[in-house]
């Protein structure tokens, strides 16, 4: 009786929130994906006309530019997250040594995280100027380069500049939370393997590897999402150009639906960024069953 | 086991050149990594306090040669950014109060009480956090307009608190569920309901949990954009992230305002989190990845 009282309750405190959440996430998103399939035009008339696939078909046969932004989001997505990864290893092992301030060193790095997106755009665009920025600056002054490198708005170079402000933003994360599993390595293990003969590599590969594969594949994999539909860094900072260099899905999305006013094609690429998200996120759900089941059968 | 520790803890005490000069060599590398991956942000602040004919000459020093706070009164004084300051900051003060209020009950009976439903509800949480963006950004501005509210704040702060929901919800889960149960059981003897208990026994025993939900709500709101972008047009309605992209296009080249205005919106974020650090790490490990 008190029991079912409790649940009764609980129904009424969990609701309030819950209508929030579905109502502003679930219905936009099924909405966006009827949208999809309408003529939605901001500027042609009769927006509900039924259309069926013919957005996507356009996105996925007939529109070469699709194809290209798809290759330059993967390949942000990739770089950024390996790169990120990469540093954050490094620096979640040395944070992980036997040091003194291990808390401050932890704060600082995650500063980062915490400046706006916009902020963080901005300084960078500063710090990338090709006539007043310092790495133009700093990298003539060594003698390193003749003519300054213009960072954002050479085709050639302006992606990787911006990766590099996306590995910025995303290795404190993984640095946070690689430290916390980190932590959770038994010593006994590592003097255990010292013992017996391992050098530094073996160990950090036999053991403390295995420890953080399973924390390492959800902070890829959540970096694998964050990134590929990140917005905010490369819209401020290169607004998808030069001549397209950077242009990924979510500008393209951006772009479609408020420059050129296809809502419609807009969000039938919005649904198509939802859907390899989907996809990313099942392959690694069944990675992980496929590690576990072999780590079972050793066990 | 003693037989282990018990070298290990002799060469700890003794001073040991190898084991020096490794420790030498990882603050030597942790302090240059922290000078290298903060410089563009120490860079912002330094030429944020430099003149126009400093900011823009051929030489650069990396503090100002003379000095200046010209910066900053001319971005407070000669553009709409105090306008956009009060903006973000009602909105972002807005968005925390209903955001941490709806999530403390609902975080609160997903954490100590069984119901059927639970486990659904805990799906969709986890599951909408990872819903892109930009594919919601579109039908949501559709709605707003549907609804009369495009270019209004209340498009925004519904927003907001809608993204905000639920890793709030799921951040402060953790948070609760860390209390000991114990202490609730006492309330339920002496004759207190749930919802007495929850407010005089678990609130108060949450505080820095929910100090830090809050905390990172407000700065979620404080530096969100993409919403902003879409859902506002007038300008005196702007966000400062928004209205600092904007100086991009209305002052071009004016990069005195610009990093001024970067180190204003920076630095509250900034302060409030190396204040909070401790628990925003915490509820983030708990709450967003251990689940």
């Amino acid at each position: 009786m008190l029991q079912r009282k409790r649940a009764r309750l609980a129904y009424f405190l969990v609701l309030p929130a819950m209508v929030l959440v579905v109502l502003l996430n679930l219905v936009p998103l099924i909405q966006g994906v009827i949208v999809s399939m309408q003529n939605q035009n901001l500027i042609r008339p009769n927006p509900e006309a039924f259309v069926g696939f013919k957005h996507y078909i356009r996105a996925l046969t007939l529109d070469d530019e699709f194809w290209q932004s798809f290759a330059r989001s993967v390949w942000f997505t990739v770089a950024s997250v390996t790169g990120a990864y990469v540093l954050s290893l490094g620096l979640a092992l040395l944070l992980n040594l036997d040091i003194r301030a291990r808390g401050l060193f932890r704060a600082v790095f995650l500063i980062p995280w915490v400046i706006p997106d916009v902020v963080t755009a901005l300084l960078w665009k500063w710090f990338y100027s090709d006539q007043w920025g310092f790495a133009n600056f700093a990298l003539l002054k060594l003698g390193v380069i003749q003519i300054p490198i213009q960072w954002l708005s050479d085709p050639s170079i302006a992606m990787i500049s911006v990766i590099v402000v996306q590995i910025w933003k995303l290795y404190p994360i993984m640095t946070v939370v690689l430290l916390a599993a980190l932590q959770g390595v038994p010593k006994e293990l590592i003097e255990a393997a010292k013992i017996d003969g391992a050098n530094a590599v073996q160990r950090f590969v036999n053991v403390t590897f295995n420890f953080l594969r399973p924390t390492s594949m959800i902070i890829v994999l959540l970096g694998c999402i964050w990134t590929f539909q990140s917005f905010d860094i490369i819209y401020l900072l290169t607004g998808g150009g030069p001549a397209d260099a950077t242009q990924t899905l979510p500008t393209m999305v951006y772009v479609k639906a408020f420059w050129s006013s296809q809502l419609g094609y807009a969000s039938a690429i919005g649904v198509l960024i939802l859907l390899t998200l989907l996809f990313l996120g099942s392959v690694n759900l069944g990675l992980e069953r496929m590690f576990n089941r072999r780590s079972d059968g050793n066990g | 086991m003693a037989d282990l520790s018990a070298p290990h803890r002799a060469a700890r005490a003794g001073w040991n050149p190898r084991r020096t000069w490794a420790m030498v060599l990882t603050y030597a590398t942790l302090c240059i990594a922290v000078c290298v991956i903060l410089f563009p942000v120490f860079w912002m602040f330094s030429s944020s306090f430099k003149g126009q004919t400093e900011l823009f000459a051929r030489d650069m020093t990396l503090l100002p040669v003379q000095w200046t706070w010209e910066n900053y009164k001319n971005v407070w004084f000669n553009t709409p950014f105090p306008r956009y300051f009060w903006n973000s900051f009602y909105i972002a003060t807005i968005t925390t109060i209903i955001t941490v209020t709806f999530a403390i009950y609902a975080a609160y009976a997903i954490a100590r009480i069984k119901f059927r439903g639970r486990f659904l509800i805990g799906m969709v949480l986890l599951v909408t956090q990872m819903f892109p963006h930009v594919t919601l950004v579109l039908p949501l501005f559709l709605l707003m307009r549907d609804l009369g509210l495009f270019d209004t704040h209340a498009a925004l702060i519904i927003a907001n608190v809608a993204f905000a929901l639920p890793f709030a919800v799921w951040m402060l889960r953790g948070f609760f569920m860390s209390i000991p149960a114990e202490l609730e059981d006492a309330a339920a003897v002496d004759g207190a309901g749930l919802l007495t208990t929850l407010h005089w026994v678990i609130v108060p025993l949450a505080g820095p949990g929910i100090a830090a939900v809050a905390m990172f709500t407000f700065i979620r709101s404080w530096n969100e954009f993409l919403f902003a972008l879409v859902l506002l047009q007038s300008q005196s309605l702007r966000t400062l992230p928004l209205g600092l992209a904007s100086f991009q296009e209305e002052y071009t080249y004016r990069w005195d305002l610009m990093m001024a205005g970067g180190a204003i919106i920076a630095l509250p974020v900034l302060f409030f989190f190396l204040l909070m650090q401790r628990f925003i790490v915490q509820g983030l490990l708990g709450g967003a990845l251990k689940g």
